[in-house]
């Protein structure tokens, strides 16, 4: 054995481990998408074993793409819960990140609090903001409306301004729950919790950035913007790049929230709906999770190119 | 920071203000939630004692019997600490073969392993369900949950371990080689005790990540094994009768997690980026 063959053996077991739990179950999804297979029908009994007997070809794809109505609306979904919370955490994380980059008292305890949300159970982020916070009756934002329109109330008894109030229409609280809004709940709540993650990362960023660039640049009388423009924004497009496609991967499989929020009601996306299609006809969902693949793959390629540059640096 | 001439009322003031306001609402559900646990579930929802209000440790005290606490957190603690071992294991000895002992292939299999991660979960539910049920009679083990917590963590962990061995001067290594260390030597003598913090940092990464994940380990249990991500999942209190209740079992879900998070903010970034931003 030469000295080399041990220690290049020890990889072994990880990727082992990682094939299996690759192939495996990938590779039986695969197989499903192309047989017919429900789990209960009582004219069809044959359908319900997954055999090859069963072949369908690219129907169960054909199915899905063009029969079933929920495809193009749960791929929508996914791209607009996915783009919103992308756009809403990296500007609100380049801010941020901006506005702690600076010493000041109590830096260290408001990184701290700030970082906080990211640690949440996903479970329990969702539970708390769509109960607590944005139930319209119950939760702070039934409460807040309610504080206004009593204040409102009583407002139109005073004189002389009363008549002024009176104009005041009663306001309504938004039901995050309905059709309508629950897809922005999802984004509120999930950019909630990964907002700090991109804070962080910036803010790491941020501290690399060439001093004596900047202030170089402040003597030649540069503007701020300029500054962030032409100095920042470069410096930090490798960690935007990197926030949003980790973001990208994160949230195409987003789950627990929107359970917990509506159950698909307003917010399906495409994981909730390959669960919902696999409550019987896995065919179906097993088509629907190999696009699902597809489109998560696309992200992916671009950031392993991305990573893999920093990788032997 | 020293940038130069910046020493207005501005920056001075108003920033760090700002800096501080935002801060406490990023913060302020999780207060509200730690607020809310000490309310009795009636007073909970009555506006009249939103902040004022006599706190009560009932729902602490009553969580074994609303909701079984104890079984869910015994199980979350098993499942985590087991597969962050096992990650660790089995992460160590392939990041020391990668980094010190690197092929041909090395970067195209640590970069394979990293797509790994990006598979939708929900593309493989279905057999995953079939596999652990019908075949492998493991469904609702912790054996089950243990051997996914740590295959889902498994290619974070070997990216850090890797970014942090690659760290090592190859010389020390090479000076063990002459001494005639084993390769269970090197690991031991040399390699682990030089990346110790940064293998203790991944350890706390990969337990974070075990303790939050609420995909397999709702959908590949029902009671032996539930974690608490089950626990939450399963009792969302719809009508949003019992909010002392649910708050309390949710800042124990989560306090001890958002704790040991603070302590490796820094070193988080290395494992979230894959060593791209450090």
């Amino acid at each position: 054995m030469s000295s080399r063959a041990l220690p290049r053996l020890l990889q072994a077991p990880a990727v082992i481990l990682l094939l299996l739990w690759m192939l495996v179950p990938l590779g039986m999804t695969l197989f499903f998408s192309f047989i017919r297979y429900v789990l209960n029908n009582l004219r069809r009994p044959e359908w319900t074993t997954p055999s090859i007997e069963n072949w369908r070809g690219f129907g169960n794809y054909e199915y899905v793409l063009y029969k079933a109505k929920d495809f193009w609306l749960a791929a929508q979904n996914s791209l607009i819960i996915v783009g919103s919370i992308i756009f809403v955490t990296v500007v609100l994380g380049l801010a941020i990140a901006i506005l702690i980059n600076r010493t000041f008292p109590g830096r260290s305890i408001v990184r701290v609090l700030l970082i906080s949300p990211f640690f949440v159970m996903p479970a329990v982020n969702a539970v708390l903001w769509i109960n607590m916070i944005l139930d319209p009756v119950l939760g702070l934002n039934g409460l807040a409306v309610e504080g206004l329109n009593t204040m409102a109330a009583s407002l139109r008894e005073a004189p002389l301004l009363g008549q002024f109030f009176s104009l005041w229409p009663k306001i309504e609280p938004v039901s995050f729950r309905a059709t309508q809004t629950a897809a922005l709940a999802v984004i509120i709540m999930v950019s909630w919790q990964w907002t700090p993650f991109a804070v962080l990362i910036f803010m790491t960023s941020l501290q690399s950035e060439d001093q004596q660039q900047k202030e170089a640049a402040i003597l030649d009388g540069v503007g701020a913007w300029a500054q962030f423009r032409y100095l920042t924004i470069p410096h930090l497009a490798r960690p935007i790049a990197i926030v949003v496609m980790i973001q990208a991967i994160f949230h195409l499989s987003l789950y627990a929230e929107i359970e917990i929020v509506s159950r698909g009601n307003g917010n399906k996306n495409l994981p909730y709906l390959i669960g919902e299609f696999a409550s019987n006809n896995i065919g179906a969902a097993s088509a629907t999770g190999i696009l699902a693949v597809i489109m998560a793959n696309i992200v992916a390629i671009f950031l392993l190119r991305i990573v893999g540059k920093s990788l032997m640096d | 920071m020293s940038v130069v001439g910046q020493s207005t009322k501005f920056s001075t003031v108003a920033l760090p203000v700002l800096a501080w306001l935002v801060a406490l609402v990023f913060f302020f559900p999780i207060f509200w939630m730690m607020l809310t646990s000490f309310k009795t579930d009636a007073d909970a929802v009555k506006p009249e004692f939103l902040f004022i209000f006599k706190p009560t440790l009932e729902n602490y005290i009553n969580m074994t019997e609303n909701y079984d606490y104890w079984r869910f957190a015994v199980n979350s603690v098993i499942t985590t600490v087991f597969a962050t071992a096992f990650s660790l294991f089995v992460g160590v000895s392939s990041a020391y073969a990668m980094a010190f002992n690197p092929g041909r292939h090395t970067k195209d299999i640590l970069m394979w392993m990293l797509s790994t991660k990006m598979l939708p979960a929900a593309a493989v539910l279905y057999p995953m369900t079939f596999l652990t049920k019908s075949f492998l009679n493991l469904f609702d083990t912790h054996f089950l949950i243990i051997l996914v917590l740590s295959l889902i963590n498994l290619p974070i962990v070997i990216w850090m371990l890797f970014t942090y061995f690659k760290e090592i001067p190859k010389e020390i290594i090479e000076a063990g080689k002459m001494d005639g260390c084993s390769v269970w030597g090197e690991i031991k003598d040399i390699v682990l005790p030089l990346a110790w913090g940064g293998l203790a940092s991944t350890a706390l990464l990969c337990f974070i990540f075990c303790w939050n994940e609420a995909y397999w380990t709702v959908r590949l249990t029902t009671t032996d094994a539930a974690t608490l991500s089950k626990l939450i999942e399963g009792n969302r209190a719809p009508e949003g009768l019992f909010f002392g209740r649910l708050s309390a079992v949710s800042t124990a879900a989560v306090g001890p997690i958002v704790v040991l998070g603070w302590f490796c903010q820094k070193q988080l970034v290395r494992g979230l980026t894959f060593g791209a931003v450090k």
